[in-house]
């Protein structure tokens, strides 16, 4: 019981960071209909900068803090204006290529900026362990859910509510359409870029923070894709959840099946439910006319 | 005054080659890749092996992603499939290498079926990460699998021995790249020009209109995915024994990126521009190379500490300019240059 309630704990942090990459893809999807295949990639940059930050400037979490999503948003707004945005108008696929093009390109030049060599990313705060009922739980850890929970109801308030929310919801739909009503799809595009970019970063901070940097950080991004999945590409609380869900089986499937069965218990997951809902579980179905 | 290039029958309009020069230069070429064993040195001949058996891999993706339009990420899979098919049955259990080539094509057009049975309902994204998802869990069952598979230690393969003809020699296995490369050509060329890939098309096109015209979509599908996954399977076989050594990590991730980068910037659904987009992908690295150390001997030293890392930013830098630029890949700037000079000095 005591080891169950264990590897529940740790999966659901562990699933709050592919929650908030994943959140990151559905922003994207939702607000420009692509998958940005660099998001993990986009997320390590994000972490790379905290951990340069606080070795450089200053270890202060609020420093740290600041920065990541200062150079998270400049990150998602650069890469909007001179990578995505000349493809405006182009079909998906070949939008969607492009964003692999970039993964490539970031990754090289991240092994290109920064050593080969894990770090951690130490703000001194983050790793001491709290007894919750006997289980061992990193403050970090905490921090993490309660991060998601917090940003999946702002994003949900956001798009139900609020006039910008609403117009990006309108450009998914149909950017031309959206357009003719005078929506500016480029801002749209931008905002959405810069936001997927922030939230993904979040995830990737604490990454950092609870485990370690290392090149093969962009990992993250191909282990959030089966939590998009599984909410559906559209659905951006279904992200959320889908990253805990994953994030739990994952953990279940390492302790009582051994560690092969972790790498792909996600991946396995999304095949089984795609065959029984082939958008998503949160996901709306897609109406085609011929 | 020929005004343009009429087909006026049907047959004109599915002929494989429409034209006697292009007769001409196809055998013109033919012959040079067969004297190109005995006149290259021993360096350009790795690169001339590794060109013919990434043009086999991406022919085997050109039908499922180019022809059909189901965009896969997982085809490393399929090729790791057929690598360790390969492996196990010639180095493990011994057999003719002839039946590992079988068995090279079989398995994975098996595997393909596990995988391509499920994705039947699934569209555009959600299937390209299915088949990514194929790919990570192929990998940890051939991981786990260790009474077959040797797992992460691999198994090594010898240079094969068909029908007494050995292939031992760098020369011997070129030969033996260049006829399944050449096979696998005039197979999808043909395909293409088939009932078979006239449906391929159509799916690719609309799906629901295809369906709509009585052309069934399952049946096709899977189809595609099987005739796929079994030359890609080959190319695996082939890419293990140019290894020499058949193990999960000598096919990262990457190489699947890397054959959907052959095909976009070659042109897609077109059999030519995977040839052409192999052949610059291959050799981009190569030439980047070259121009670097034209310059100076210091850029040329950034190279080589560097080179892994700028010869993966400079696929990128590729693959997003050719998107940009020229989406229809080198074969739409093939086009352009044929037209322009037939039209010369006319527009159009």
């Amino acid at each position: 019981m005591q080891y169950l309630l264990q590897l529940l704990i740790s999966g659901l942090a562990i699933g709050a960071i592919y929650g908030l990459i994943a959140m990151g893809f559905a922003v994207i999807y939702k607000s420009t209909g692509l998958v940005n295949f660099a998001q993990g990639e986009m997320t390590m940059i994000t972490a790379y900068i905290a951990w340069t930050i606080s070795t450089t400037v200053s270890g202060n979490v609020v420093v740290v803090a600041f920065g990541a999503i200062l150079a998270a948003i400049l990150l998602g707004l650069v890469i909007e204006r001179v990578v995505m945005r000349p493809m405006l108008g182009e079909p998906v696929f070949a939008t969607v290529m492009v964003t692999i093009g970039l993964a490539v390109i970031l990754r090289s030049a991240i092994n290109f900026i920064w050593d080969a060599y894990p770090h951690g990313l130490d703000v001194g705060m983050g790793r001491d362990i709290v007894r919750l009922g006997g289980i061992g739980v990193r403050t970090g850890q905490i921090a993490v859910i309660a991060t998601l929970l917090s940003l999946l109801a702002a994003i949900w308030a956001f798009f139900r509510y609020s006039k910008m929310g609403v117009a990006m919801r309108a450009v998914a739909a149909d950017d031309r359409t959206a357009l003719l009503m005078g929506i500016s799809a480029t801002r749209v595009h931008a905002l959405a870029w810069a936001a997927s970019s922030v939230i993904a970063g979040i995830g990737g901070v604490f990454f950092a923070l609870s485990y370690d940097l290392s090149p093969a950080m962009f990992q993250l991004g191909l282990k959030a894709f089966p939590a998009t999945i599984l909410g559906g590409l559209d659905a951006v609380l279904g992200s959320g959840l889908g990253g805990l869900l994953i994030g739990i089986t994952e953990n279940l499937a390492g302790g009582y099946l051994g560690s092969g069965m972790k790498e792909i218990a996600g991946f396995a997951m999304i095949i089984v439910v795609l065959m029984i809902r082939p958008f998503g579980i949160f996901g709306e179905r897609d109406i085609e006319r011929v | 005054m020929r005004t343009g290039d009429y087909k006026q029958t049907y047959g004109e309009l599915v002929a494989l080659i429409d034209s006697p020069p292009v007769w001409l230069w196809s055998a013109v070429l033919m012959l040079a890749l067969i004297a190109a064993p005995h006149v290259l040195n021993a360096y350009a001949l790795t690169f001339l092996m590794i060109i013919l058996i990434t043009v086999t891999g991406a022919l085997g993706l050109n039908i499922l992603t180019g022809y059909t339009g189901l965009i896969s990420l997982g085809h490393v899979g399929f090729l790791v499939t057929g690598a360790y098919a390969y492996a196990i049955l010639v180095s493990k259990y011994h057999m003719p290498p002839l039946v590992g080539f079988l068995g090279a094509g079989l398995v994975p057009a098996l595997a393909s079926l596990v995988v391509g049975a499920p994705s039947l309902r699934l569209k555009g994204l959600y299937l390209a990460i299915t088949t990514l998802a194929f790919s990570f869990i192929i990998n940890t069952v051939i991981l786990e699998m260790r009474w077959l598979t040797n797992g992460a230690r691999g198994i090594s393969v010898q240079r094969p021995e068909i029908l007494g003809i050995s292939f031992d020699s760098d020369a011997a296995f070129t030969y033996l790249c260049l006829g399944i490369a050449t096979l696998t050509l005039l197979a999808t060329l043909n395909i293409r020009r088939s009932r078979v890939g006239r449906a391929f098309v159509a799916i690719r096109d609309n799906d629901t209109a295809a369906r709509v015209m009585g052309i069934n979509l399952h049946a096709y599908k899977l189809l595609a995915f099987v005739t796929s996954a079994l030359i890609t399977g080959l190319a695996g076989a082939l890419y293990g024994i140019y290894l020499s050594f058949v193990s999960v990590e000598g096919f990262p991730f990457l190489l699947s990126i890397e054959a959907l980068a052959i095909l976009i910037v070659g042109g897609l659904g077109s059999a030519l521009g995977a040839v052409l987009g192999t052949v610059l992908i291959v050799l981009l690295p190569e030439a980047t190379r070259l121009v670097f150390s034209l310059f100076s001997a210091q850029l040329d030293a950034v190279f080589t500490t560097g080179a892994q890392e700028l010869k993966s930013m400079l696929y990128g830098l590729v693959i997003i300019l050719f998107l940009r630029f020229q989406p229809r890949g080198l074969v739409g700037a093939w086009h352009d240059i044929r037209r322009a000079w037939v039209n010369w000095p006319l527009r159009y």
